[in-house]
């Protein structure tokens, strides 16, 4: 066959249908008039001669439809005509449309949206380098203890270093801009020239930092985004401009691509070169350090190669830093960035797809009845020659139709999700690049696809469409029987995967309750803090820091209403950041395994401020406050905790893993305080610290008149002795509030999905129950005149529905144990997955079936026994 | 979708011995001159000697896969009665597929006639 008069000729049949059916018209009633005549002249009567023409030929819409069917595209003038008779059923039965499309459109749109987010937090594995080769180093102590980096670190990393391809180090911190654009206070970070090498990053126009940016004698240059240029300078192309940061000029020399709003798990708009100067101490540990493994080199073997030199550097250093258990590690970046994030995406992936699938139980109920209402129309499709294939397309196509409407309004949907998760779920990583992008688009066909073909299968597999003989009687009994048997069973499914959802959303609402009410520790009412960092070259010197610290101490102390003031190096509730390993003299640890706790370094005042009692000791003396101490006060949790039914006082230990500095000994006992969340334990350890030193401190206060009166009074005190210092400041009341809001938007989220399959549920069985009493209405007809009273019908009916809610639900509650067993385990807070909670959940759905069943059941009772009994 | 697969695998691949027998018959019959379908279809009667009852309606879908084949073209033409018919012409590429079909009909018949005589 020759492939082009074959592709003519289907191009004419599918393109000039109407002028081949035309043809094809005239051609066979050409043949007809001359069958006619030829026989009119053999003597026949003209209508005789007529009829027998049309015998002969075998009929002339027969012939046409073989003729069509012979020019090879039938498969797509029947997708077409399908597609018309899905319009078509769309336009009679706008309900059952609109049903479907709100219902599997808002179930597409909440998965695609949570794709979104998932796919920007997990699957997005450019961002974590190639083939997740990077890695980033801690020091770290114990498993539980790991912090940041020293110079002396990277120098000697930089130096000695085998496993790494590329390392790097960078740090985060902030710059005032002024210049070009309104003055503000921009995120910025220092980095080397190997972190953008271990990064791969590339600048879209000038270039990144390099290794002469380093030297100290290397002229002020920046690094700027893409964003940062276009707010500032209103133009991309800024490479030479100069940028004023932190009163110093500097050239900007590369833009970053559009696309990268950080780099290596850091989002910055700044970057500026990091310059290592030669430490005189180990100490402060403060950098960030990245690397990218070489080919072939595992985690393990990096670990080994950083041991080695950590052992190498510990004796330089042995004077400022004895702690010998600290050693650098590698760990995977992706890992650290992502946090627990993947269990908390899984989480929303496992609700959404319960959510998706009882939708999609719901809609195959109402296409079910669908197709059994157009029982009738599908056998006379077939008795008048449709194949069954082509009768199963019909209903396919109809389906996919539906789902593809639906599928388009959930992208529109993941649209609107998508900035609205930005804010609820602010704290999973890159979820500020979270879009609808070409991989969630294929994701919502695929989804979409899926869905369209199982929301047909029950039709298909009632048995709907098959050949048989056309009947008049319309009580097709048997069938209807199979249909809703079918239909019972999704409903159950409705009800079994409703319950784990619905479980799991009261949990989430219980640990919200049990969160609130878990004392902080600390006199909320009154209480204030104030983050304050200084900026700028003026505090390069250690005596002009200690002196601003003094100034506002003292100020701060003669405002009016503040009866308190202090500093502190951890702030509850939720500051764990200080957390230092300790081991007890007399209990030493085995292993080198040292238990750890926070660490929190304060000044006079700080214990008084939060509202911290003394339970046992004493607590520091003035003279130590003023001028330091090995001492140590702890909290009643961690004294009960490593000294159980004993005193803690006068106890020593190793802290730091310091073997050669004198041992902590603790002298007082403090009321408990949260300081790792409100879900951590209390465990505490205080020592001295003036923050003489210190670029930035954390001070608290107590006042007896309005908190946020307080923190205006204190914000001037700061800018009056500096106005470029950095203060942010809140009150323990908005702290305490900010500890709840996440768990509140997690259980928000999972509470809208619980109630999305509560009412999908709800839905379904009534839908069920209105079409079984529509289908019986006859018998209960039958039942009612024979004496029936409409209460017992009523109850047939509401029964009947709590019976399929029931069985769905013991299943239910087997899903329900997994997910409680899931929940406990995972970093969501809850505790206690009790089954009490389940059994009462289930009892819940249960009473919502009977209600669900109720106005059925109504109908039922109140049926004109006449009327039924002979409307068929 | 398994559905679908199977009728096009009918269409394509499928074709019994009458099909193949009345396009056989057909090009024979334009092979001597252009025709109108039914025009063929008296032929046919005639050439078969009344044997083969061919209904005509089915000369038409055997036609139009013959003109998807390349093995005959239509054009529209007036009659001698002074109307307008389409009109079957053989293309020689339909003249090359009648001497391929006849050589072979020959072999498959002197075959079995071999067979038969035995």
């Amino acid at each position: 066959m020759s492939l082009r008069t074959d592709l003519s000729e289907r191009w004419r049949a599918l393109f000039r249908r109407e002028r081949a059916d035309q043809e094809l018209d005239d051609e066979l009633s050409f043949h007809i008039d001359q069958d006619v005549a030829a026989r009119v002249a053999r003597g026949a009567n003209p209508d005789a001669a007529r009829r027998d023409a049309m015998i002969a030929l075998g009929g002339v819409s027969q012939v046409t439809q073989e003729v069509r069917e012979a020019r090879g595209v039938g498969p797509l003038e029947d997708l077409a005509a399908d597609i018309r008779h899905a319009f078509r059923l769309i336009r009679a039965n706008p309900m059952f449309a609109i049903t479907v499309i709100v219902v599997l459109g808002g179930a597409l749109g909440a998965a695609t949206g949570v794709f979104a987010v998932a796919d920007s937090s997990l699957f997005s594995d450019s961002r974590y380098g190639v083939s997740g080769r990077l890695v980033r180093i801690y020091e770290s102590n114990s498993p539980a203890n790991r912090f940041a980096l020293s110079s002396a670190d990277a120098l000697a990393l930089l130096e000695q270093q085998r496993t790494f391809d590329a390392i790097g180090f960078v740090r985060r911190g902030d710059v005032a801009l002024v210049g070009a654009g309104a003055p503000e206070r921009a995120v910025a970070a220092w980095a080397t020239s190997g972190f953008f090498a271990a990064v791969d990053a590339r600048a879209s126009t000038g270039r990144v930092i390099t290794r002469a940016d380093e030297l100290d004698s290397a002229p002020p240059v920046v690094v700027v985004s893409h964003a940062l240029a276009l707010e500032r300078f209103g133009d991309a192309s800024v490479v030479g401009r100069d940028l004023v940061a932190d009163g110093v000029h500097h050239t900007i020399v590369g833009v970053l691509p559009p696309a990268v709003a950080e780099l290596g798990g850091i989002r910055s708009r700044i970057w500026l070169p990091l310059k290592i100067a030669t430490p005189h101490r180990r100490g402060p540990f403060w950098l960030r350090g990245i690397g990218r493994l070489r080919p072939g080199v595992s985690i393990d073997m990096a670990a080994r190669d950083l041991a080695t030199i950590s052992q190498r550097l510990f004796p330089i250093w042995a004077s400022s830093f004895r702690d010998q258990s600290a050693a650098m590690t590698p760990f995977s970046l992706r890992d650290t960035i992502l946090g627990d994030a993947p269990k908390r995406i899984a989480l929303f992936g496992a609700a959404v797809s319960l959510v998706w699938l009882i939708a999609l139980a719901n809609v195959a109920t109402l296409t079910l009845v669908r197709a059994s209402a157009r029982d009738q129309e599908l056998a006379i499709r077939l008795a008048v020659g449709a194949t069954r294939g082509r009768v199963a397309r019909l209903l396919v196509t109809d389906s996919l139709l539906l789902t593809t409407i639906a599928g388009l309004v959930g992208l529109t949907l993941a649209t609107l999700i998508v900035p609205f998760a930005r804010i609820v779920a602010a704290e999973l990583p890159h979820i500020a690049d979270a879009s609808v992008g070409g991989r969630t688009v294929l994701f919502a066909a695929a989804a979409t696809i899926v869905s369209g073909i199982l929301i047909t299968v029950p039709a298909l597999v009632a048995g709907l469409g098959r050949a048989r003989p056309l009947r008049v009687d319309s009580r097709r009994v048997g069938r209807d029987l199979r249909t809703s048997r079918l239909r019972a069973v999704l409903v159950s499914a409705e009800f079994a995967l409703a319950l784990p959802l619905v479980a799991s959303a009261f949990w989430f609402v219980q640990t919200i309750w049990r969160l609130q009410s878990i004392d902080p520790g600390f006199a909320v009412a009154g209480a204030v803090t104030l983050n304050v960092q200084l900026t700028g070259p003026r505090y390069t010197e250690g005596k002009a820091r200690a002196a601003f610290w003094q100034r506002l101490d003292d100020r701060a102390r003669s405002l009016p209403g503040v009866t308190a003031v202090g500093y502190g190096g951890s702030i509850p509730p939720d500051d764990p950041d200080d957390v230092n390993n300790f081991d007890l003299v007399d209990r030493p640890a085995r292993g080198g395994a040292e238990p750890t706790a926070p660490w929190n370094v304060i000044s006079s005042g700080f214990l008084e401020a939060l509202g911290v009692r003394l339970v046992d000791g004493r607590d520091f003396t003035a003279a130590e406050y003023a001028s330091g101490s090995e001492n140590a006060l702890v909290s009643a949790s961690w004294a009960r905790h490593y000294f159980p039914g004993e005193s803690a006082l006068g106890r020593k230990m190793v802290s730091g893993g310091c073997t050669t500095c004198p041992p902590t000994e603790v002298v007082g006992v403090v009321s408990d305080v949260k300081y790792q969340g409100l879900d951590g334990n209390s465990d505490a350890v205080y020592q001295i610290s003036n923050p003489a030193n210190a670029t930035s401190s954390r001070l608290v206060a107590r006042t007896s008149i309005s908190e946020d009166e307080t923190i205006r009074a204190l914000a001037n005190t700061v800018h009056s002795i500096d106005a470029d210092v950095l203060v942010e400041a809140s009150t323990f009341r908005a702290r305490l509030g900010d500890a709840l809001t996440q768990p509140k938007h997690w259980t928000a989220l999972v509470g809208s999905f619980a109630a999305a399959a509560g009412t999908l549920a709800a839905l379904g069985l009534f839908g069920l129950m209105s079409y079984i009493v529509r289908q019986q209405r006859r018998d209960i007809g039958v039942r009612l005149a024979l004496g029936a009273t409409p209460q017992a019908m009523t109850w047939m009916v509401v029964r009947r529905g709590v019976r399929y809610a029931l069985a769905g639900s013991c299943i239910g509650v087997a899903l329900a144990i997994i997910a409680g067993r899931w929940l406990s385990t995972s970093s969501f807070g809850i505790q206690s997955a009790s089954g009490l909670v389940i059994v009462a959940i289930a009892a819940a759905l249960m009473a919502v079936a009977a209600l669900a069943s109720w106005w059925p059941g109504y109908q039922a009772a109140h049926i004109p026994t006449l009327e039924a009994m002979s409307v068929e | 979708m398994i559905l679908f697969l199977q009728i096009i695998w009918r269409n394509s691949v499928g074709g019994d011995l009458l099909q193949g027998t009345v396009e056989l018959m057909v090009l024979k019959a334009l092979s001597l001159e252009a025709m109108h379908g039914w025009g063929i279809g008296q032929r046919l009667d005639q050439m078969s000697g009344e044997v083969f009852q061919l209904p005509h309606g089915s000369l038409y879908p055997a036609l139009q896969r013959m003109l998807r084949k390349g093995s005959i073209r239509s054009e529209w033409r007036t009659t001698e009665n002074n109307r307008r018919a389409r009109y079957y012409v053989i293309t020689p590429a339909g003249r090359r597929q009648l001497q391929d079909e006849i050589k072979s009909w020959r072999r498959a018949s002197t075959a079995l006639n071999t067979i038969l005589a035995q």
